[in-house]
């Protein structure tokens, strides 16, 4: 028997570099342990816990920084790339258990089990995000996502519930499965999976004229194409965000749509250069696909739950345009819009579960009548989430839309740049129809009475708004921000 | 000897994976799988991988398909009915479908594979688990992660829902 060799200053190495999934787990299994041994009228307690684990997760990442950690012989690695999308995740993260305090008892998902897959999904999120190995990114997203199936059936005594679950769950399987299988194809005609090798021999090595590389390549693209909900693979979306309890939706459009973007920035910037003569097209063809399906499919929506849904699989196209422009500019746009889309999305989906009196019917557009003139702030914020997300300045949408087609502009590609903001100026539609519904339609009967929220959701909205706000007007630093993110990637 | 081997092998893990998807019933297809899956397991032999085969042997024909079998036998008329997808849209997925087989068929023709001459049939098992220590040490504690999440989701949708865990009132009545 050999033994093992054991270096020290690679393991404390290794251990950094997942310090921050590590609080997460270990925030998870205590949180575990701890509902057991708490009384019904105690749980409040897992809520605070769990925020309090996430927020010393995001002191860690900072306290990391943007210097490149190396972990595991190149399986996963913390740098400034890591840093801004474990920041995103986080935020949202911390958001979500912030509306849940006080809210969960409501929504009936006060259980340590809600919380503790929370944070496992997270876990696999940073792991995702900080992967340069693909298989690492394999498991990344199965952790991410196998919590979330569960998360989205929460509720079982509602069939809207079952049924997304089900569905995503179905189809979430058959993505993974494409993109193991292009991973694999990947495997077979280079014999690594470390992203860094698969570089040197995609650019440099030839690759580019391999058809199993190809193969490869577009089938991980599948795999992607399913977690970040790009047509034709967005069909469990609507689903999936109706049936989850409104807590979990806000979670899987902010969180889990930066962490599956995180993972293909990384590999479009990185691998997609040296196939680019046959990969560009189909990025284009996927991205002005996605925004006319999404922003088309949400015209027609009386469901505000689902208007959201259909938006959301919109701006996954909207952030493929910075990815087929594929130089800088256009990730730093992307990882930019990920950031402001994170919070929007957040706020958007925070104020309608404070009106709407319970799931699936009370997300009714109609029960939004009258509420803009008697519940001022609520109509103020809900209008401000929107007009963020339709890409009216002075929000953090504009910014990031602005950008996203300067960059496409920038490289050429005028008619994506044109085709974006036609489907923008269509998706103003659906959004200010909420609006004119909360401010011009007279109520049938009595106006909804929303719930009072709790201290820590009024806490999130106004971080939402904030931030919205903020990186509207002065988005220089975080630009600068996403701008060395990208840069470290590409060192 | 061994190209006979893995044609015949191939044959029957191809065969009966096609039985699985054409066959109406629910057992045939299970019991094609048994074949599928071991067609595979000897594969795996024959590239000297034996503890892969050994583990598919245990977990997929030994768990997996027993798991399927016993749900097929503990639920009612499932037996009997009529499963496989009567789906619409046969023509354009049969495109697709088509045009990804030719795709793929194409790759694994044009690619020249790297062949490894004079398989060496030597045990694996202590190259695999020193890997796991070392090399793949992350992916390991990341697979134990991704395991804990299916315990906790499984155990949390299969449980009996209390009336204490139901929906809150508030959430359920209408208005």
């Amino acid at each position: 028997m050999i033994a093992i060799p054991f270096d020290s200053s690679q393991v404390m190495q290794g251990i950094a570099s997942i310090a921050p999934e590590a609080i997460l787990v270990c925030t998870a299994i205590t949180v575990l342990m701890a509902d057991l041994f708490l009384a019904e009228d105690g749980k409040w307690l897992l809520c605070w816990l769990s925020l309090a684990g996430v927020l010393a997760a995001l002191g860690e990442v900072y306290l990391l920084g943007s210097s490149r950690i190396v972990g595991f012989s190149g399986m996963i690695t913390s740098d400034g790339f890591g840093m801004f999308f474990s920041t995103v995740v986080l935020s949202a993260c911390a958001l979500v258990l912030l509306m849940a305090t006080g809210w969960s008892e409501r929504a009936g998902t006060q259980k340590g089990e809600f919380y503790s897959l929370i944070l496992m999904s997270t876990t696999g999120m940073l792991i995702m995000a900080k992967g340069t190995d693909l298989m690492t990114i394999f498991l990344g997203l199965e952790t991410l996502s196998i919590p979330i199936y569960v998360l989205v059936g929460f509720q079982r005594s509602r069939m809207t519930a079952i049924e997304g679950a089900l569905k995503y769950f179905l189809l979430g399987a058959f993505g993974a499965a494409f993109m193991l299988y292009g991973m694999a194809l990947i495997y077979a005609a280079t014999g690594t999976t470390k992203i860094p090798v698969l570089v040197y021999m995609s650019v440099g090595g030839g690759m580019a004229g391999s058809s199993l590389f190809l193969a490869g390549m577009g089938l991980l693209l599948v795999g992607f194409a399913f977690k970040v909900s790009l047509f034709p693979f967005h069909m469990w979306t609507p689903d999936a965000y109706e049936g989850a309890p409104t807590l979990v939706t806000a979670f899987m459009s902010a969180a889990v749509k930066a962490a599956a973007f995180a993972a293909l920035v990384r590999v479009a910037m990185l691998l997609f250069p040296g196939v680019s003569p046959a990969i560009g097209p189909v990025l284009w063809v996927l991205a002005v696909l996605t925004m006319t399906v999404g922003n088309i499919s949400a015209l027609g929506q009386n469901n505000v739950k689902r208007i959201l849904a259909y938006s959301s699989i919109a701006h996954a196209g909207y952030i493929m345009v910075g990815l087929v422009a594929g130089d800088l500019l256009g990730s730093q746009a992307a990882l930019f819009y990920l950031l402001v889309y994170a919070f929007m999305n957040i706020g958007a989906f925070g104020v309608l579960m404070l009106i709407s009196q319970k799931e699936d019917d009370g997300y009714d557009i109609h029960n939004l009548r009258g509420i803009g003139f008697k519940y001022p702030v609520l109509g103020a914020l809900l209008t401000l989430f929107l007009v963020s997300l339709a890409g009216i300045p002075p929000t953090g949408g504009f910014i990031g839309k602005f950008y996203l087609f300067s960059a496409a502009v920038k490289n050429g590609y005028i008619w994506l740049a044109i085709l974006g903001v036609l489907n923008s100026a269509a998706s103003i539609y659906y959004y200010l129809r909420i609006v004119v519904y909360m401010y011009f339609m007279t109520p049938e009967g009595e106006v909804v009475t929303p719930h009072t929220p709790p201290f820590g959701y009024a806490l999130a909205l106004c971080a939402c708004a904030a931030v919205v706000l903020v990186l509207g007007m002065i988005p220089g630093a975080v630009l600068t921000m996403a701008e060395q993110s990208v840069l470290s990637l590409l060192m | 000897m061994a190209d006979l081997v893995f044609v015949l092998l191939s044959i029957l893990t191809v065969v009966s994976a096609l039985i699985v998807a054409g066959n109406s019933s629910v057992i045939y297809s299970a019991v094609g799988l048994l074949f599928t899956f071991m067609g595979v397991a000897g594969l795996y032999v024959l590239a000297s991988a034996d503890f892969l085969a050994a583990t598919q042997m245990l977990v997929y024909v030994g768990g997996i398909l027993v798991l399927i079998l016993f749900a097929v036998f503990l639920s009612n008329r499932i037996s009997d009915a009529k499963l496989s997808n009567p789906t619409h849209m046969r023509v354009p997925s049969a495109i697709v479908c088509i045009a990804l087989f030719g795709l793929m068929s194409n790759a694994a023709v044009t690619t020249e594979w790297a062949v490894k001459t004079n398989v060496e049939y030597a045990p694996t098992t202590a190259v695999l688990g020193r890997l796991l220590m070392t090399k793949y040490l992350l992916p390991f504690e990341v697979v134990s992660v991704l395991l804990l999440a299916a315990l906790i989701g499984a155990a949390l949708l299969s449980r009996p829902e209390s009336a204490k865990a139901a929906l809150k009132p508030d959430m359920e009545e209408g208005q």
